[in-house]
Order: C-alpha cells, then structure tokens, then sequence
C-alpha cells in the first residue's frame, strides 16, 4: 500500500456529513435496494443535487430488472470493482451476493481470479467483455460486440452490460474522490484481474466506427432529453442517440447533466466542462474530447486553445488555481492507487470550498462515465477531432516528484531509511531517535498551519502517532521526513475544517500571475539583526510570519524558517514546483513589506 | 531591456541563488540603473536573512520532551496490549 492510500484511512470521508433526514427520497430508494444508504452517498450531503442525479442514474441502471437479474448485474459489478482494485466496491458487492444467496467461496473466486468462479461460458463471455471495457476502453471495437452477440447475448443485455460497467467506474471513481469510509469490512483484493489482450485493437480502421448496437430513431420534437439537448448545446450528442433503446437511461443521463453540468453555484460551468474534457482526454476518448472542446468553444474557448488544454493543460495559460484542479482530477482519473487526502490539501489551499472540491469529484466520475459507455456503444462522432489522445502514463505525472530512484530500501539518500528500517522491524527505540530528529520540523508545520502553539503541540502528538501506525506502509517514495511533514500539514488542515476555521485558507482571494507590486521602498540598515535583542528578533519575525494567510504561511515556515528544500516542501505539500515557488515570493515579499518599518536604515537606533 | 515588473517576477529564483545565468544576467543589468529594484532587491536579500537566522518558532526541550514521553508510552502500551 503506499502513503498516498493510507491517508484514505487517516481520515474518514474527506467531506462533512450533513442531516438530509431520514426519509430523504434519494436514501429511501438505495435502502429499498441495498438495504442500507452506502457511505458515498451519505457523504455528498452538502449538495443534494449531485445525489439526486446519482440516485437517477441507479435508478435506471442499477436497480430495475429488465434483461439482466440483479444477481447478473452484481456478478458483474463485484469482479469489475476487484479489476479497478477498489475496496469500497468490492466489500459491498461482495456482501450483497452474499444477502442474494451467493455462495462465498464462488464470491472469493469472482474477486479473485473470475476464470475459476464456474460460470457458463457465455456468462463468462459476457463479464469478459465487461472486464475489458472497464479497464481497456479505448481498445474495445465492434469485434468484441460481435463476439457477446455470438454467444447468444441480445443486444438488451449487451447494452445492459455496457451500462452496468460504465457504472461501475463511475463508482469506482467516487469512493475513490470522496475517500469513504466502507460500509463493510475491506479484506485485501488478492492478485489482478487478467484479462486476454486484444488481438489488433485501435489499428483496425472501421472496427471503431459505431454505433455497434441497433439504435431506434426517437423523434427529437417528442423526446424531451433531446429537445433539452438542442436547447442548451445546439446538438444531440450522438452518445444518447446510441442508447435509444432506453430512453429511461437517456431521461436519468439528461437529468444528471443537468443537476451536475449546468449549475454555477459552485464550480463554474466553465470549469466542469474543462474536468470533463482532460479526463476525456486521458482516458483516451477521442468522441468525448471532440464534444467537450465543441461545448468549450461555445462557451467562448477557442479550438486551438481547447486542444492545447486537453493535450498538456500546464501548458497552455490557464491560472494556476485552475491548473491545480485538472491536476487533482487526473489524478483521480488515471492514479486512483496514488489518490489520497493530501490531494485535498493542494486544492484547499488554492481556496477552493469543499463543495467545489466535491463537484470536481463527481464530474470526474461522470466524465468515466461516459468515456465508458461512449467505448461500449461506439458512438458515432459527433465533431471531428484534428489529433489523436496519446497514452495517460506521460501526462499523469503531476506530484513534482523529484527524480525518485526508487530502491525498494527507502528513498534514495534519505538519512533515515536505517532507522525506519529499524523501527518497521519493531524497535521501538528507534522511533523515539525518529521524533527527536523530527519534532521541530512537525512542530513548524503545525504551528503555521493551525497558527497556535498549544494546539501545535497536541497535534505534534496525533501526527507521530499516525506515522507508527502507518510506518509499515511507508514504502520510502520520499524522503522520511517528507512523508511526516505531509502527514503534519494533513492533521493540520484536518483540525482546521473540524473547527471550520478553513475559510481562512483563501483569505486573500484569487491569486494573479501579475505578481506584487512593493510599497515600502526604503533602503535597510546594513545589519538589521543589529537593531535589536536577538529575543525581539525572535519575537518580531514570530508576529510577522504568524499574520501571514495561511497559504503563504506554511511555505515560509518550511522554506525560511526550517530550510526544507523546494522539492521537498511542494511534495510535502502536495503542491507544484512552481505554485509553491511563487507562494514562497509572495510570503516573502509581504515579510519584506510588513518588517521594512523596523528595519529601515532611517530607523535605526529605535527599532524593534 | 527587462523592466520592474519583469524583475519583481524573477526576484525568487534570484534570491536563491536559482536563477538560469542568462535571466541572472539580465537582471543584473536591470539593478544596475534602477534603484528602486535595489532596494526591494537588498531588503529582500537581509528579509531572508532575518528570517534564516532569528531561530524563531524553535521547540525548546522542556516543551518536546513531555511531549515524546506522551507519544512513547502511548505506542509501547499500545504494543504491550496487542
């Protein structure tokens, strides 16, 4: 397990809870079908639309019995949730088998390797294909339809399958993002899913041209969902018209766009369509990228632009807290594994609100969504794309991780992998020598993020105690120190939104590139550390940095105060080489600014 | 030519000694013959200097220690329970 993961069980749920009573509608019907409300949805409660629209969705796909059974559906859903390797999932797939009467030792197959778990071969046919397009869309053609058929399976419960597992990876997705805590006990998901490569895949020209599954036409003047559509994109998107066999589906889709998509309370409309068209883009869905840069042309993005974010977003101009944002979502979209609380960190201290933050994870799982379903249907394209999406692995790499030679042994150079050795093989010394070293520098971090000492102080002690328990996970990705830093800032900011002081994240407002123009202008003494005791020094520079907004502040303690290195300090953080950069300038500048008046070489002689 | 924005924008790389030589070049060419970015410059430089060097916010012993020994009993009970 790596550090990141383990953050996921530091915290539980990275979201506040919010009473939506017990007779909410959306909770009643996930209990009328599971029997309980799963956590995931519990925890979006600060904005009941987004439940609303996921609750549409189960309620089309999940819940009804049209072609496939539920027991169909869940066989399918347990070993696809063990494939995206997701805990969450899979305890709770597992145990509704269990109430349907499953047997376990087959549910233990079905997780574990699906090829032993006994299934017909065309039941295995089927999750086969299911397995495939859940985790190798982009090379999913109409040959893999044609072969589901060619067992005997109706185009009802093809379409069903395909439903089912674009499902899935928006689930998959979602307990990832909002990092719930399970509803049931999560064992360890033995080996990977093997899946049989797909001989020739994306090459074969036509084999990707859709749609792969007869699709009625539905009158546009009498369907409502696509007189919606016209409306508000000036198109119907040829993704709904492959689903006209449900038009249900196609109505709870539309619904969901609309509560998720066409809102502005929190993220803007801009924004989510920017979310959807890099996860489009890293999922190598080149149908989705071409309707998502269409939409972001009418909202008023030009094409090359467009093209430009969707291929290398840093690149191409937006501002930095919108960078951080797309970082944030493709990582959850593409590292799933790696995703954990101090991702949450890196946007709250760019200021975004949680419900920002929440939108940004269910438009994320939507945008899996639809990549999915778009790989299943083979819809036919909608605008045509000038390039081809290249492979996510080059694109993913947004912690500013800097040159890792991972030996396996600890991070390279790392003064404490002996140490840590000892500690992991149960020396209890050894960590005592680990806090000494450390306990200034988790101290520092504290101190900056929470700005008081005495909460400092307790919090130092939640911090070391988290790093024991999870010292046996440490997989020295970083260096020692960097990990306990990161876990320090994250126990801070954890308290900070318990006590709801997090509004004090973004206290200053949006962040501009135009830099900072300085005021005082006056020429410092020679020497200022002159100018005063070394104790009013203390005591002045202490008072400064503490009036810092908290942004700025946890930069300089670690930078000026502590000397961490830049690379360590923004992996710590969880923040780029150059967002952390730029904080560090400003934090220092507005130092500069707020100690001139003592430091001024008029001043000298009555400093202090 | 770079002007004051110019050098405002690069004065971070600069203050730690980071700055590519070309962009070092240019910005001393800039300091040369503009005092105003001299004296943000040099308060700056000492701002940095102040803040290295005034040993602020340390953890004195008396203040860790209690705190080490809280942390240690609290494993090794943990340990002794398991």
């Amino acid at each position: 397990m790596s550090d990141a993961q383990d953050f996921n069980q530091v915290t539980k749920g990275f979201f506040q809870e919010v009473e939506l009573g017990a007779s909410y509608p959306p909770f009643s019907a996930f209990r009328e079908h599971f029997g309980f409300v799963p956590s995931i949805f519990r925890c979006q409660s600060l904005l009941p639309r987004l439940i609303e629209a996921e609750a549409g969705l189960a309620a089309a796909i999940h819940f009804p019995v049209r072609a496939l059974s539920c027991r169909q559906k869940e066989r399918l859903l347990l070993p696809l949730a063990a494939a995206h390797r997701n805990g969450y999932w899979v305890a709770a797939h597992y145990q509704l088998l269990c109430l349907l009467g499953e047997p376990e030792e087959r549910l233990d197959q079905l997780v574990s390797d699906y090829r032993q778990a006994d299934l017909s071969s065309a039941d295995m046919g089927l999750l086969e294909f299911a397995l495939n397009l859940g985790t190798n869309g982009p090379f999913i053609t109409r040959k893999d339809i044609g072969n589901v058929q060619s067992q005997g399976w109706s185009n009802e419960i093809i379409l069903e399958t395909i439903l089912i597992t674009a499902w899935s990876s928006l689930l998959s997705c979602l307990s990832t993002g909002l990092g719930a805590s399970p509803d049931f006990e999560v064992a360890p998901i033995p080996g990977t899913a093997q899946l049989n490569p797909q001989p020739g895949g994306v090459d074969q020209a036509g084999e990707r041209i859709g749609p792969y599954l007869d699709a009625p036409d539905l009158q546009t003047s009498q369907f409502g969902p696509f007189e919606f559509f016209r409306e508000h994109l000036g198109f119907i998107p040829n993704l709904l018209r492959a689903q006209s066999a449900r038009p249900d589906v196609i109505e709870a889709e539309t619904e969901a766009f609309r509560l998720v998509m066409l809102t502005d309370d929190h993220l803007s409309r801009l924004q989510k369509e920017l979310i959807l068209l890099v996860v489009s883009a890293a999922n190598r869905n080149a149908c989705c990228v071409a309707v998502h840069s269409e939409i972001l042309r009418t909202l008023g993005v030009l094409p090359d632009v467009a093209d430009k974010i969707a291929q290398e977003h840093r690149s191409a101009g937006l501002d930095e807290a919108d960078e951080a944002l797309l970082d944030f979502v493709l990582k959850l979209a593409s590292e799933p594994s790696e995703f954990g609380a101090r991702d949450f960190a890196s946007l709250r201290i760019y200021g975004f609100t949680d419900e920002q933050v929440l939108e940004s994870v269910v438009v994320t799982s939507f945008a899996n969504f639809l990549n999915t379903l778009e790989f299943g249907l083979g819809a036919k394209a909608d605008f045509v794309l000038r390039w081809e999406p290249s492979p996510i692995s080059e694109k993913v790499s947004n912690l500013p991780v800097p040159d890792v030679r991972h030996t396996g042994q600890g991070y390279a150079g790392d003064p404490d992998n002996e140490t840590v050795v000892r500690v992991q093989n149960g020396d209890l010394d050894a960590f005592e020598a680990l806090i000494n070293r450390h306990s200034r520098r988790v101290y520092r971090t504290l101190l900056a993020t929470l700005g008081n000492q005495e909460e400092a102080r307790d919090a130092m002690q939640d911090t070391f105690l988290k790093a024991f328990q999870h010292l046996g996970d440490f997989q020295g990705r970083s260096r020692f120190s960097t990990w306990l830093v990161s876990i320090a800032s994250n126990t801070g900011l954890q308290l900070l939104r318990e006590r709801k002081r997090v509004q004090s994240l973004d206290d200053d407002g949006v962040e501009t590139d135009e830099g900072f123009r300085p005021r005082q202008i006056r020429a410092w003494s020679d020497n200022p550390e002159q100018l005063c005791s070394k104790a009013e020094l203390r005591a002045l520079v202490e008072e400064h940095v503490m009036k810092l907004p908290i942004k700025y502040r946890v930069v300089v303690m670690l930078r000026d105060i502590e000397q961490v290195s830049i690379e360590e300090a923004a992996v710590a953080l969880g923040l780029g080489i150059q967002a952390l950069k730029s904080r560090h300038l400003r934090g220092r500048l507005m130092l500069r600014e707020a100690l001139t008046p003592h430091f001024a070489a008029a001043a000298a002689g009555g400093a202090a | 030519m770079i002007n004051c924005a110019d050098f405002m924008a690069e004065i971070g790389n600069y203050l730690d000694g980071a700055a590519a030589a070309d962009v070092r070049r240019q910005l001393e060419a800039h300091l040369a013959h503009c005092q105003t970015c001299q004296v943000v410059y040099d308060s700056a430089r000492k701002t940095v200097r102040v803040l290295t060097n005034s040993g602020s916010f340390d953890l004195s012993e008396a203040a860790s220690k209690p705190i080490t020994e809280n942390i240690m009993a609290m494993i090794r009970g943990q340990q002794r329970s398991e």
